[in-house]
């Protein structure tokens, strides 16, 4: 019983503390390429120094957090909408419906961005179409802009963002709408006043899942996005391997995951609140 | 100005012809009529699935019903949402809205009126103090008992003036000895707000005791319409005598005969009564305020209630008897 | 210890079996003729553990972690064998047991040395070029007379601008980029020195805004697919494209032109890691690799030239004579290779680089 207890801690201790403990050992070392690994230990700050002084980390910075935060916001009126319609249909048509929105994580992560590049080119699928159906000749390319980074971004974690909305409104008693009703709400008074109040921890879940893995992004705006969105995943493969400067690489994680701290405690502190509610 | 003095004092304050609801091939009300005064507090009886909630249901504008008409205050009802309707309804689960505390859940009715803040504080504060929540105001409902719950959700309904109070299974929830005292306090509010009330209970004693009238359902329809006093004495059918208290249910030359158990006379000696027969004490259980028999007559087994009675053992051979006028004869 | 420490923890390579009696390659896929792997292991009894990767980055970590359990990798010249070398990664070569080590071109071994002083860490696989892919009619519809065997395709605004709309990509790599900026400028594509690289970062700033995507590998479907025109990319990658567009349903005629201002030569390198476990069998593989049969035959499968003099007059015609693949005496001469500078000016060139390419 103890053991079962103690599972989750040896778990977080091996798989998240300790590789923890050894990045921000790197992070406050100092760059030594010429020795294996290229670090030299120490206790300096000067990496994370560098991160705050020089304007195009930051810049990186605020691309991330920009982009995610409206990938976030975007994937949230899309999915909301979807986790509702599955917690509002038939009982016996939600598994499907369900199994739908998790179909495509059954395709690798990599070629449904590799698909999303074969639509949006050029001569992508969408232009051809746009171009045969004579919507527009000369429609211009998605592909290489930061909507496609958005789009891609979207796509690809909106399942992360249904899935928390669907299981809080699929277990939200529907008496409550119709108490609702029955005090004179019209259904979309309903909905403001008492489903979306309700299906908050929802809301922030899915917003989470989304925004923590959008910050930190590398793959999609490196295959779907240009070159002048740069994000922080981006700076953070050009320290390891273009510059290999392993500590420097590190601080950035660090930094990335002290950002994301912030969001989860107050997720932490929502959900903490709302047990002692109900 | 209450509202409710606004409306005909003539005529029924729910008029319903000839409803029908049908869930796929159950119909679940079928082909009811019904009228409801004014001020009466209604009671409609039945065991689970007989469809009483549905109508409940229907009344409140959650179900459409698939033929039949249904007038409250005069006004046709089709196609009206529950949220433009004169009625409001106490779920059986309260239904409270867990994220607001009960000052909110009482007020939320009001905002959604349009009512002016100041008027519905007072409205608010004056439905709390009517059901004794008045401290309670900042509470969640998480944080309250299973009857302070059910007080809020007879607030949060009162405090919208309904024409009709609805209420589905009021003390379903409620713990036995609590019960008994709601069911007093339900029936002096209604009295004091001479609001007329539907309610919903699958308990008879629950509807004998409190409800002006009620109405028997079985199957999806209404068996029989009467005040407590009428459907208890002259049940209509064998249903309805077995259903509402504890009947012995006699064959004789013309058809059914319902004997209450209350009616039948026990003695040691033969009585002059019209009605006599032998039998003999089956069982017998002391219950304080009265003594219950089960006794073998050459027919059947009768049911006996007397004032208590310690005097009797199993086995004694006894005459039972009963008046002329006793029985009540049965449709079917 | 510390360090023991961490590479422990960082070895996130399954490393190979080791063994007796076995070597571990690891190089890039498709760049060896398999089938000479299996007579290797017939002439020797080595059993050949292959594997592969497709990143130049992938090969820097390991390597870096240390402990990767390899004998023989193939790193790109620059910028990352030049940056392992310093960093000590790898084992001097014993050339006296590569007894075909006379077999390699010593033009390109020079070219090596720049990287390698004596050559006495690695030994070339491949090289090519780095210049200019391009979508033949495309190109023509729009600049008939357009200089695609010049950088000015490139890094003229005037002559780039005109091929916007149909789409051009650029190596995301400040060591080929910034060196053919400065080659276009007519200074020196080595330069260190912060105001040439100011000044070659202009060169790139002026036509940014043309270039739909700073990449290093996604221009060869885009170029094969028709939806860019332009790329200033590796020869081979080219050829790929190329390759794969004639292959394709609507016939893309997709070229190749090493400037005339001179190519960055790049070169693949055969070298054997520092901790490698099998070292002896290592060399025994480099030797099989400098083989004129295997080198032949490999340079047949990946179409690029190699660094094997004596496997020139056993490769098909259409290889040796192709001046694109190699090139004649003048085009080679032109030939430029750059050094691998401090951390420091690594550091100063990405950020310039990044800034450029972002438009900051």
């Amino acid at each position: 019983m103890r053991f079962v207890i103690a599972l989750p801690f040896l778990w977080l201790g091996v798989f998240f503390l300790l590789p923890f403990a050894l990045v921000l050992a790197i992070a406050l070392g100092t760059n030594a390429p010429d020795s294996v690994p290229p670090v030299e230990l120490g206790i300096g700050l000067k990496n994370f120094a560098l991160l705050f002084t020089d304007d195009l980390y930051l810049a990186a910075w605020l691309t991330s957090l920009r982009v995610a935060t409206t990938s976030t916001l975007v994937a949230l009126l899309l999915g909301y909408p979807m986790a509702y319609a599955i917690a509002r249909a038939a009982p016996e048509r939600r598994p499907l419906l369900l199994m739908l929105v998790v179909l495509p994580f059954w395709t690798s992560f990599l070629i449904r961005v590799y698909a999303w590049m074969g639509l949006l080119d050029e001569n992508g699928l969408l232009n051809q179409f746009l171009r045969w159906s004579g919507i527009a000749t000369d429609p211009g390319t998605i592909l290489g802009t930061e909507w496609a980074v958005h789009l891609g971004i979207v796509y690809a974690y909106l399942p992360f963002m249904v899935l928390p909305l669907y299981a809080t409104l699929e277990k939200m008693d529907m008496s409550l709408l119709e108490a609702a009703a029955d005090l004179g709400a019209r259904p979309f008074a309903a909905f403001l006043t008492i489903t979306l109040p309700l299906s908050l921890p929802g809301v922030v879940a899915g917003c989470l899942l989304v925004f923590i893995p959008a910050v930190g992004e590398f793959v999609i705006p490196d295959l779907l996005g240009g070159t002048e969105t740069l994000m922080i995943g981006k700076v953070l493969w050009d320290e390891f391997f273009t510059n290999a400067d392993w500590p420097l690489a590190s601080a950035v994680a660090i930094c990335l995951l002290a950002l994301l701290v912030g969001p989860i405690a107050l997720f932490q502190r929502q959900q903490a609140r709302s047990l002692e509610r109900h | 100005m209450d509202r409710r003095e606004d409306g005909p004092v003539s005529g029924p304050i729910v008029r319903i012809e000839g409803l029908t609801k049908r869930f796929g091939a159950v119909t679940a009300v079928d082909d009811v009529d019904l009228e409801v005064a004014p001020g009466e507090l209604f009671a409609l009886l039945g065991g689970s699935g007989c469809g009483k909630t549905t109508l409940l249901r229907l009344l409140a504008g959650f179900e459409t019903p698939d033929a039949g008409r249904l007038l409250i205050d005069g006004q046709d009802m089709t196609g009206v949402p529950p949220h433009l309707r004169p009625v409001n309804m106490m779920f059986q689960s309260y239904a409270l809205f867990p994220h607001m505390n009960v000052a909110e859940n009482v007020g939320y009715g009001l905002r959604r009126e349009g009512v002016a803040k100041a008027e519905a504080t007072t409205r608010v504060a004056d439905a709390l103090e009517q059901v004794r929540l008045t401290e309670y105001a900042q509470r969640r409902p998480a944080q309250l008992s299973g009857g302070q719950r059910q007080r809020v959700a007879l607030a949060r309904a009162l405090v919208k003036r309904p024409k009709i109070l609805l209420l589905d299974e009021p003390l379903a929830a409620l713990d036995r000895k609590l019960r008994e005292g709601t069911r007093f306090e339900l029936v002096r509010l209604q009295a004091e707000l001479g609001l007329t009330f539907v309610m919903v209970t699958h308990d008879q004693q629950e509807a004998m005791s409190m409800a002006t009238r009620l109405a028997v359902m079985n199957a999806g329809r209404i068996v029989q319409v009467g005040s407590p006093r009428e459907v208890y004495e002259r049940p209509a059918t064998r249903f309805v005598a077995d259903f509402i208290g504890v009947a012995n249910i006699l064959k004789t030359e013309d058809g059914w005969l319902a004997l209450r158990p209350e009616k039948i006379a026990l003695s040691v000696e033969r009585s002059g009564l019209a009605n006599v027969v032998a039998g003999k004490i089956v069982d017998l259980a002391y219950e304080g305020d009265r003594s219950l028999y089960r006794i073998a007559t050459d027919g059947a087994v009768l049911i006996v209630s007397t004032a208590p009675n310690l005097a009797h053992r199993r086995g004694d051979s006894v005459w039972l008897g009963w008046a002329a006028d006793a029985g009540h004869p049965l449709d079917a | 210890m510390s360090r023991v420490f961490i590479s422990l923890l960082l070895a996130f390579a399954a490393a190979p079996a080791f063994g007796q009696g076995s070597v571990n390659v690891y190089n890039w896929s498709d760049y060896i003729a398999e089938d000479q792997l299996k007579s290797f292991t017939k002439d020797t009894g080595i059993r050949v553990n292959y594997t592969t990767y497709d990143s130049n980055e992938i090969l820097d970590a390991k390597l870096r972690t240390g402990k990767s359990g390899y004998d023989v990798v193939v790193p790109t010249a620059s910028p990352f064998f030049v940056r392992q070398l310093t960093a000590g990664l790898y084992r001097p070569l014993d050339k006296a047991k590569l007894k075909n080590w006379n077999n390699l071109d010593p033009e390109i071994l020079v070219a090596l040395a720049k990287y390698d002083p004596g050559n006495t860490h690695g030994i070339p696989w491949m090289w090519g070029t780095t210049g200019i892919g391009y979508n033949v009619a495309e190109i023509r519809k729009r600049l008939p007379d357009a200089p695609v065997d010049s950088l000015s395709m490139i890094f003229d605004p005037a002559v780039v601008s005109k091929f916007k709309d149909c789409g051009v990509m650029v190596l995301d790599s400040a060591t080929d980029v910034f060196p053919a900026a400065l080659k276009y400028l007519g200074l020196d594509p080595d330069s260190k020195k912060p105001d040439d690289l100011v000044k070659a970062a202009d060169v790139v700033k002026a036509v940014r805004p043309f270039i739909r995507k700073f990449h290093s590998s996604e221009y060869i479907n885009a170029l094969a697919g028709g939806n860019i025109c332009l790329a200033f990319g590796f020869s081979g990658d080219v050829f790929q494209a190329r390759d794969r567009a004639a292959k394709a349903k609507d016939k893309q005629d997709i070229a190749y032109a090493i400037p005339k201002e001179g190519s960055l030569l790049w070169i693949d390198v055969a070298a054997i890691p520092k901790d490698a476990p099998n070292p002896a069998n290592a060399l025994r593989f480099l030797d099989f690799m400098l083989d004129p049969k295997v080198a032949a035959a490999s340079s047949e499968l990946t179409g690029y030239a190699n660094g094997n003099k004596a496997a020139f007059a056993l490769l098909p015609k259409d290889i040796s004579s192709n001046p694109l693949i190699y090139p004649p005496a003048d085009v080679r001469a032109k030939f430029y290779t750059i050094t691998a500078g401090t951390p420091e000016q690594t550091r100063e060139r990405t950020r310039l680089w990044t800034a450029v390419k972002t438009g900051r």
